[in-house]
């Protein structure tokens, strides 16, 4: 077992499923002999041949499209967008075919495609590299929206979105790419999709968060356990569909909750999940469901990124004003 | 990740090494001067676009360099990235990762946040009410059904603990008796006749305004009479004392005792108002009792209470009469005072009334 980057990790589970799988195929830009913008596909050209691991011209639309053509047809492609800010121009094709090919041809068909992209700010790169628009995709019928927050998972997940048989966004911390390393052990398996990861159990306050925002989360429960508040973190990794149950689980047991997410607060998927904790946990409340979320705002240049990414003073006050409550 | 010389901004095609300023190992910052090149036109210098280790170094002084090929190589790779990667050599634990939902093995108190509220008002615990909504939830009329089963607080508390100890110090003893008001008109200030009659009794017999320290088996008798009056309310049992009344006359005390029914209702009631009596007086009888053991609190050792005031037959010179009674019960502690003493003091107080006049 090696213990690897996230970024490193997403290698290896296109490494594994390639080899275990013939119909799996790779695209994108530079993505082949370059290894991919971040180098998430590293190698994958030398193993697996220019069939299988295809460059495509810097046309997002196209790579969109060609994928689903190729999943339609009985391949498992997994798609790389540069950035999260480039797969605007592919919308139109995932929103209106890829989402919905199963539903449109009643069954006949279906769409097993991946596509991939690194998001979120702090890597110090221009807006439009550093945004999480995360709750655009979350929104849209028929599609998968799994974000890994560590090695382990990124690989047990990205297996899982392969092989999944319907269209799965597959968002990628750029933030936590070379942030840590952990060990992962490279046996094939996947981890199940739609369902929450509870990182630390606890009885008192419930924190809800999602990717990149892990690590602001982690950090802000070592400095508010030490306070004697004993925090429950869950991972919720798959977007869309919400496992609500875990969260609604946990929330029924700490009566207190806050969602962190690195997104504007306005439309972002903590208002979801908010809101259905009022639907359905009501009774279980013992403060308001506090939300700690980037501005509604574009993500500013490298020196203020800082002061957008929510930090772990904003996370440790709401956990407080939450436990005060009356 | 391998830096190639960018166009140094003249777009010419290739440029000469002038001196290296870094070597093969070296650790360079952001920005840090990596070497100066000489073009056609100038020496410029290029800094480094990242901060990382030097793995290898493209040419040596004196070779040309075309634009766009290798000029250094920094150690990882980590792709040809706009912005900036933090790499760590942190290492990731994660023990104990729970993979969805777990059923709660607990039940938890199912309440909305407005009741939640005011339990919390109430000084209501949760986990003591029966829940009996239709979705297993605590209701408005389940915290208030509960309220009388709560832990005791604020004054109430303060009772209990003072009547205990109470009961558990003192050696009490109650006299009763009657005193006759017939001659009193129904406008008469009884409750004042009552002080006044208490402060004549003191004067012919001291010794039940005093204190007593039990600790010291000291008797302090006191010189200033001032007159506890207890005073029942929905929060519990108030006792606000009427400071030196042997000075004051009627008027003065009914007034006196006007502000402190309002104080003690609306809680503005000071606590130095509520400290300090000499002896205390109870008018018990508002809607019934007539004889009672009043209760005394250390470190008094008199207590006179009063019942409800009622027409009775009485033996009035030989002949029967229909007459008003007001019902006294003199508790004492016999520990410091005699039965004597209070004998003699219950006699001065009913004398005193008996003879009083509007």
């Amino acid at each position: 077992m090696a213990e690897i980057t996230l970024v490193e990790a997403v290698d290896l589970a296109l490494a594994y499923e390639m080899q275990a799988d013939p119909s799996v195929v790779i695209l994108g830009e530079d993505i082949a002999k370059n290894g991919g913008v971040f180098r998430a596909t590293q190698g994958l050209l030398d193993k697996f041949g220019p069939d299988r691991v295809r460059d495509t011209p810097l046309a997002e639309s196209m790579i969109g499209g060609l994928a689903i053509g190729m999943a339609i047809e009985g391949l498992k492609p997994v798609a790389e967008f540069q950035f999260m800010g480039f797969l605007y121009p592919a919308l139109d094709q995932i929103i209106n075919h890829a989402a919905r090919i199963r539903n449109r041809t009643r069954g006949h068909l279906s769409c097993p495609v991946v596509f991939r992209a690194p998001f979120g700010s702090g890597i110090h790169a221009p807006e439009h590299h550093s945004e999480s628009t995360e709750a655009l995709l979350a929104h849209i019928p028929g599609l998968r929206v799994v974000i890994p927050s560590s090695p382990v998972r990124a690989y047990g997940l990205l297996l899982a979105s392969i092989r999944d048989p319907d269209p799965v966004i597959f968002l990628e911390p750029s933030r936590l790419y070379r942030f840590a390393k952990q060990e992962v052990e490279d046996n094939g398996k996947a981890l199940p999709l739609d369902k929450c990861f509870t990182l630390r159990e606890g009885k008192d306050i419930t924190l809800v968060t999602w990717g990149a925002m892990i690590k602001e989360t982690m950090a802000a429960a070592e400095v508010i356990v030490k306070e004697g508040i004993d925090v429950e973190i869950i991972d919720v990794a798959t977007l869309k569909p919400l496992d609500m149950e875990t969260i609604l689980s946990s929330v029924e047991k700490t009566g207190r909750c806050v969602i962190i997410h690195e997104a504007p607060k306005t439309g972002g998927v903590g208002a979801d999940i908010s809101a259905q904790i009022a639907e359905k946990a009501l009774l279980s409340l013992k403060a308001p469901v506090m939300r700690i979320t980037g501005y509604d705002t574009i993500v500013p240049y490298a020196r203020l990124e800082k002061y957008y990414i929510p930090s772990v003073p904003q996370i440790v006050d709401a956990i407080k004003k939450t436990m005060e409550f009356a | 990740m391998i830096f190639n010389l960018p166009d140094l901004g003249e777009g010419l095609a290739e440029a000469e090494i002038r001196e290296w300023y870094v070597k093969q190992g070296d650790i360079v910052k952001v920005d840090q001067k990596l070497l100066s090149v000489e073009t056609a036109k100038a020496v410029v210098d290029v800094p480094s676009p990242e901060a990382g280790k030097i793995v290898k170094l493209y040419g040596n002084k004196g070779d040309f360099i075309k634009t766009g090929a290798p000029l250094v190589e920094f150690e990882g790779d980590n792709g040809s990235v706009v912005g900036k990667l933090e790499a760590s050599s942190h290492v990731l634990k994660e023990d104990n990762v729970i993979i969805g939902a777990r059923k709660n093995e607990n039940e938890f108190i199912k309440v909305l946040p407005a009741i939640r509220a005011l339990a919390k008002q109430l000084n209501i615990d949760l986990n003591l009410v029966k829940p009996t909504g239709s979705h297993g939830e605590i209701t408005e009329e389940d915290v208030r059904k509960s309220q009388g089963s709560d832990a005791l607080h604020g004054v109430r508390r303060f009772m209990a603990e003072a009547m205990s100890y109470a009961h558990q110090e003192i050696a009490a003893v109650t006299l009763m008796d009657d005193a006759n008001i017939t001659h009193l008109s129904g406008n008469a200030d009884i409750t004042v006749a009552i002080f006044q009659a208490l402060i004549h009794a003191i004067k012919k017999e001291p010794a039940l305004n005093a204190w007593y320290d039990s600790k010291t088996k000291t008797r302090i008798l006191q010189h200033d009479i001032h007159l506890g009056l207890a005073i029942d309310t929905e929060e519990g049992l108030f006792v606000p004392v009427l400071k030196d009344t042997h000075q004051k006359d009627a008027k003065a005390l009914r007034s006196e005792i006007d502000v402190f029914k309002k104080s003690v209702r609306d809680r503005t009631v000071s606590p130095n108002d509520l400290k300090g009596a000499t002896i205390t007086i109870s008018n018990f009888g508002m809607f019934a009792g007539r004889y009672a053991t009043p209760m005394i609190v250390p470190p008094q050792v008199a207590i006179l209470g009063c019942g409800q005031i009622r027409k009775e037959v009485k033996v009035v010179e030989d002949k029967m009469a229909i007459c008003r009674v007001a019902p006294l019960s003199l508790t004492f502690d016999h520990r410091v005072v005699t039965g004597g003493e209070a004998s003699r003091f219950l006699a001065a107080v009913i004398h005193y009334l008996e003879s009083a006049h509007d």
